[in-house]
């Protein structure tokens, strides 16, 4: 080995075979498999995912060396726009390579550092050159739980890669020590272990910070050197932290070292309360705490008083911690903890509110209601006609203009035989209408619209169907 | 013409077009009809029980007045729906700036619920009548017109609505059934009645909705009831209050998942609930559900989250499920 000084030693022993690359057995043989079956695989993208250092990198770097594949390399920071995804696109597709390889790969680093906001379109970049790419995917992430992953659940396969273990991490700074020739210390390099929590990458940047130019590393030196380094808690370490703590401070401390912000954290909370504690009295105080911080939550959207966030916090982690007074011990039992459901429901619910907001909106206008008492009380009834008369449903549904959202929403179980129904009807309702236009229902409906501001920009295609929503 | 291919709600279908339509409340019919002749009239206030007519009287005083046209003059508000006086000020407003034509003396600002203002908003909403009163006149309803203040009473011509009469609302429904060609039974128009409390709008509903299962029977018109509304939040408090946690806050996401229920439709529906002789539990507990409730219910409207706030109230009634069996 070489002594020139300057190169990264992250670079320098970068493993170059599989062989090298560190324990993530199952990863390995998951990701060969996948690779030998590649195009017909179900999912033509591979997400490998795990804490920083763990070796996803070098990973996909090591087969490519060791198959003949030509990587095709991106990292988070340099794809923004659709157009570099496009560019790479581009240049997987060309079959010549410039070296000689006749395979390529592409690999797709850190991409949970994607912004949805900043980097808009990417997303939507990499879902399409996963569609198209006639060359596999790989890309990398720590947070698998990272809310722009979300639309890639069903592209990709998720692959995970484990923290490695404080045994390979020596064997690995001990290789390096010696090659370097440098003397190493026992107690120096649990230090260094100790402090990288399973980075491999940090590990060896801390070697490389106190070893290189000396010819031993000394546990005094290493201290004074290198500080203990803050780690965030990925959501499971977070909520495990909150529930078994002791004192306030612990639980208020987590916060800071969560890859949770607080809104997210309240709903992993919502979630795993009732799985965590069991006692009925815990649990109502846990779940009163969570409320309450909520309320501060909401005061702060109010208010725009972000001072107030420090009550929420003290309520969501301490309120929480300390709930357990009777049954004290479910602090500490292991559980699984779960991904909130209603992070996947959200954006359902969020479309059936609106669809439901926009039938009261129209009954509110028909039958000079409140939205209030269209939902509660007119609703209800008007589904009780679409479970029982489907023909009726449809007629009224033309007569009141719904859309096909609204039907579905109101029909249920009967949607297919109402929105058949619905659809016949229209375009005899369309080609009579064509032989005998009535003026002023029309003005009429339009002045509905007008008031309502409901699909301002369809105007003209539903004209003739709101054309006969009212009798003159 | 096209009444073969569409349908429409028989409560608008049926909804009387002009003061000359309406059968009850005589003496104010004859009043308003006088308004009409005179084409002028104060700012007015109707009041009653709900379904009596009388959002259905200003929409007839309004046709007769304009005619055809009429929503071109017309401003419908509904207090419940329009948040805020700023509001109802700005679209008022733009309104009252909008000029007229020719011989119309002035356009009608109808205000539904006015009784669910706040005094406040009452008081500002007494200047904003002042204000534009050269062309705007104002017809305000409300089902408790004690809760309108006096400044607002005093300047309006005032008509008390009077509960329907029991073979007034079943004559009505037998007429709109001889137009709909349906078929009804005299103890199941009856019920129809009953259910509603006397409310025409109500009646007709349930009425429109029954039909569609065939003949308006005694035994249709509970099952439409039952339709109507679902056992769903019974359960899930029966679920909570036997400690069952974690199935009743599931069986609560189904359900505002299929229904599209925001928090505050639970907590209101949940609160009808307890009161109900199907939900076992020992009177004075009731009570202090209804407290829970409410509790949430503030905290839902002071801006906090749906899910996270109904799935405490699960805990808070489980745990006090658990202390009283």
């Amino acid at each position: 080995m070489s002594h020139e000084r300057g190169i990264p030693w992250t670079l320098k022993y970068r493993p170059k075979t599989l062989i090298e690359v560190i324990d993530q057995e199952e990863a390995k043989s998951k990701v060969i498999e996948w690779l030998n079956k590649w195009p017909n695989v179900s999912k033509k993208a591979l997400l490998l995912y795990g804490p920083p250092g763990c070796g996803k990198t070098s990973l996909v770097e090591a087969i490519a060396n060791e198959y003949g594949y030509e990587l095709i390399e991106m990292n988070a920071s340099d794809f923004r726009r659709k157009t570099d995804i496009e560019r790479i696109a581009l240049r997987a597709s060309t079959s010549h390579s410039l070296f000689g390889f006749n395979k390529k790969m592409i690999l797709l680093d850190e991409i949970d550092g994607i912004s949805a906001r900043e980097d808009e379109g990417a997303l939507e970049a990499i879902q399409e050159l996963i569609e198209k790419s006639n060359a596999p995917i790989i890309m990398t992430a720590n947070n698998p739980w990272n809310q722009n992953l979300r639309i890639l659940r069903d592209l990709a396969e998720f692959v995970q890669l484990k923290k490695l273990t404080k045994t390979d991490m020596r064997s690995m700074l001990m290789r390096i020590c010696k090659a370097e020739k440098i003397i190493c210390n026992e107690d120096a390099i649990n230090y260094i272990i100790e402090r990288s929590e399973g980075d491999l990458r940090a590990a060896i940047n801390d070697l490389q910070s106190v070893g290189e130019g000396f010819s031993e590393v000394t546990l005094e030196r290493t201290k004074l050197l290198l500080r203990p380094r803050d780690k965030e808690k990925d959501p499971f370490e977070t909520l495990r932290s909150i529930f078994s703590a002791n004192y306030s401070w612990q639980a208020k401390a987590v916060i800071n070292q969560s890859q949770l912000d607080y809104e997210q954290l309240k709903m992993w909370l919502e979630e795993n309360i009732p799985l965590q504690y069991t006692n009925l009295e815990d649990l109502e105080r846990a779940f009163e705490a969570l409320s309450k911080a909520d309320l501060y939550i909401g005061r702060i959207a109010k208010t725009g008083d972000w001072d107030l966030l420090s009550y929420a916090i003290d309520l969501m982690t301490a309120g929480i911690a300390l709930s357990a007074k009777n049954s004290s011990k479910d602090k500490y039992r292991w559980i699984k903890y779960s991904f909130p459901q209603r992070i996947l429901l959200a954006s359902k619910l969020k479309e059936i509110r609106s669809i439901r907001d926009d039938i009261a909106q129209i009954l509110a206008y028909h039958l000079h209601v409140s939205t209030s008492v269209a939902k509660n009380e007119i609703i209800p009834l008007l589904k009780t006609i679409f479970t029982t008369d489907p023909l009726k449903a449809a007629k009224i549904a033309l007569g009141l203009g719904f859309t096909e959202k609204m039907i579905e929403y109101l029909a249920g179980t009967n949607k297919n035989t109402i929105l058949e129904h619905y659809r016949e009807l229209k375009k005899r309702v369309v080609s009579h209408h064509r032989s005998k236009p009535s003026k002023s229902i029309e003005s009429n409906n339009e002045m509905y619209k007008e008031s309502v501001g409901l699909n301002k920009n369809s105007k003209k295609e539903e004209r003739n169907l709101f054309a006969f929503s009212k009798k003159k | 013409m096209s009444e073969k291919f569409i349908e429409l709600l028989w409560a608008e279908k049926y909804r009387p077009r002009s003061l000359k339509d309406i059968v009850n409340q005589e003496e104010i019919v004859k009043r308003l009809l006088k308004f009409v002749e005179e084409k002028n009239m104060p700012h007015l206030l109707f009041a009653g029980p709900p379904g009596t007519g009388k959002t259905t009287a200003a929409l007839a005083l309004a046709y007769d007045l304009y005619g055809n046209e009429w929503r071109r003059y017309v401003l419908e508000l509904n207090a419940s729906d329009e948040r805020g006086i700023t509001v109802i000020r700005n679209k008022v407003k733009e309104f009252a700036r909008s000029k007229l034509p020719g011989d119309t003396p002035f356009k009608i600002v109808i205000l539904d619920e006015a009784d669910n203002m706040t005094a406040d908003a009452q008081q500002a909403l007494r200047r904003i009548m002042e204000m534009y009163v050269e062309t705007t006149r104002f017809i305000l309803i409300a089902n408790y017109p004690s809760k309108i203040i006096d400044p607002i009473q005093s300047r309006c011509a005032s008509f008390r609505f009077t509960p329907l009469k029991k073979e007034d609302v079943i004559g009505r429904l037998h007429w709109i059934c001889r137009q709909e060609n349906i078929k009804c039974l005299d103890d199941g128009l009856e019920v129809i009645y009953e259910i509603s409390g006397g409310d025409m709008r109500k009646a007709i509903n349930i009425l429109q909705s029954t039909a569609a299962l065939g003949e308006v029977s005694v035994g249709n018109v509970y099952k439409v009831i039952g339709l109507a509304h679902p056992r769903e939040i019974r359960e899930i408090l029966n679920l909570a209050l036997l400690g069952k946690f974690i199935e009743a806050r599931d069986k609560l996401r189904d359900l505002m998942v299929v229904y599209g229920l925001s928090g505050v439709d639970v907590v209101k529906q949940m609160h009808r609930e307890i009161f109900s002789a199907d939900i076992k539990i020992p009177e004075e507990i009731r009570v202090i559900l209804a407290e829970y409730i409410g509790e949430i219910h503030f905290r839902i409207i002071e801006g906090a989250d749906d899910e996270i706030q109904l799935t405490a109230l699960l805990a808070r009634i489980a745990l006090l499920g658990r202390k009283v069996s």
